[in-house]
């Protein structure tokens, strides 16, 4: 059963997989390139927007003010240690 | 994923307060169980605080593919929280991403609603899939592609329901953009889907424990 049944989910899941590859290839090459933004505005018929070009690291960009993020990602870091030390895992 | 990226003032106050509302009675329903049935162990918050700080960090990372996107996690956060904690934690996360900018305030209630069809839907589907298979990355992923694509449909409806203030497409041209923008969307959730399918099953081999405690 065990053998057969990991086959099983495997199986469901690669079709799933390709599925979803194939129709997500299609609708992008119809959309064409653009920011998730521009695409929203692009599917509600609202006007694109120029965006500012912030910061990047090979490619990657973070969304929002990028100072902000590292404070709450540091209280949020902060707030992990406290519940790990007073609760484990 | 299927967060809505709007600009506040898109949808109209009335419904910027009715998503809201809903979010809201949402959030009560889940405070009243954790207070009153639902007695979440410790080990629960911990884990709350984690993927808390995870979703809340990757969710801001736009990714370089396909112009431009990014992960949120929400279905494994609905994996390792349950439905309950998962929606306080999902909460958090959109104020949290309003507040450094990334995503309008009015549309946090929406936000909620979208990323708490998430969650649901891939807790739900988790442990479904325990009876078809015992292969713990295809639980977790096939639980995330149902709930990313319940978070698609989610989005398209509320944005259908609200409608957009000053645009003059009608609701089928809507309907058609809206159904192109979940078909991308779907295909970044295959990312997160397979991430999602090799962290649940790390988790599974060094601490099964975390797992199977919303599986009873």
């Amino acid at each position: 059963m065990s053998s057969f049944g990991e086959m099983k989910g495997r199986i469901i899941f690669g079709a799933i997989l390709i599925i979803v590859v194939i129709v997500s290839f299609a609708a992008y090459q119809m959309t064409g390139h653009m920011s998730i933004e521009d695409r929203y505005n692009t599917a509600v018929g609202l006007p694109t927007e120029e965006e500012e070009e912030g910061g990047t690291f090979l490619g990657f960009s973070v969304e929002g003010n990028p100072a902000l993020y590292l404070i709450v990602l540091g209280f949020f870091c902060a707030g992990c240690y406290v519940a790990y030390r007073y609760f484990a895992v | 994923m299927a967060h809505i990226h709007l600009e506040d003032g898109s949808f109209s106050l009335f419904w910027v307060m009715a998503w809201w509302i809903v979010a809201l009675c949402i959030i009560g329903i889940a405070l009243f169980f954790l207070r009153s049935k639902y007695k979440p162990d410790p080990q629960k918050i911990t884990i709350a605080a984690f993927v808390t700080a995870a979703a809340f960090a990757i969710f801001q990372v736009q990714i370089p593919i396909a112009g431009g996107v990014h992960l949120n996690l929400t279905p494994l956060i609905g994996i390792l929280t349950g439905p309950v904690i998962g929606t306080l934690v999902i909460f958090i996360v959109n104020i949290f991403s309003a507040a450094i900018g990334h995503g309008g305030w009015g549309l946090i209630g929406a936000n909620v609603l979208v990323n708490f069809a998430e969650v649901l839907v891939a807790w739900f589907v988790f442990r479904g899939m325990k009876q078809i298979t015992t292969d713990l990355f295809s639980q977790a992923g096939v639980a995330t592609f149902a709930g990313l694509f319940a978070g698609n449909l989610m989005m398209m409806v509320i944005i259908l329901t609200s409608g957009i203030q000053g645009v003059h497409q009608t609701t089928d041209q809507i309907l058609a953009g809206l159904s192109l923008l979940a078909a991308v969307n779907m295909g970044i959730a295959a990312i997160e889907a397979v991430l999602t399918g090799f962290m649940v099953a790390y988790i599974g081999k060094v601490k099964p424990g975390i797992l199977e405690g919303d599986r009873k």
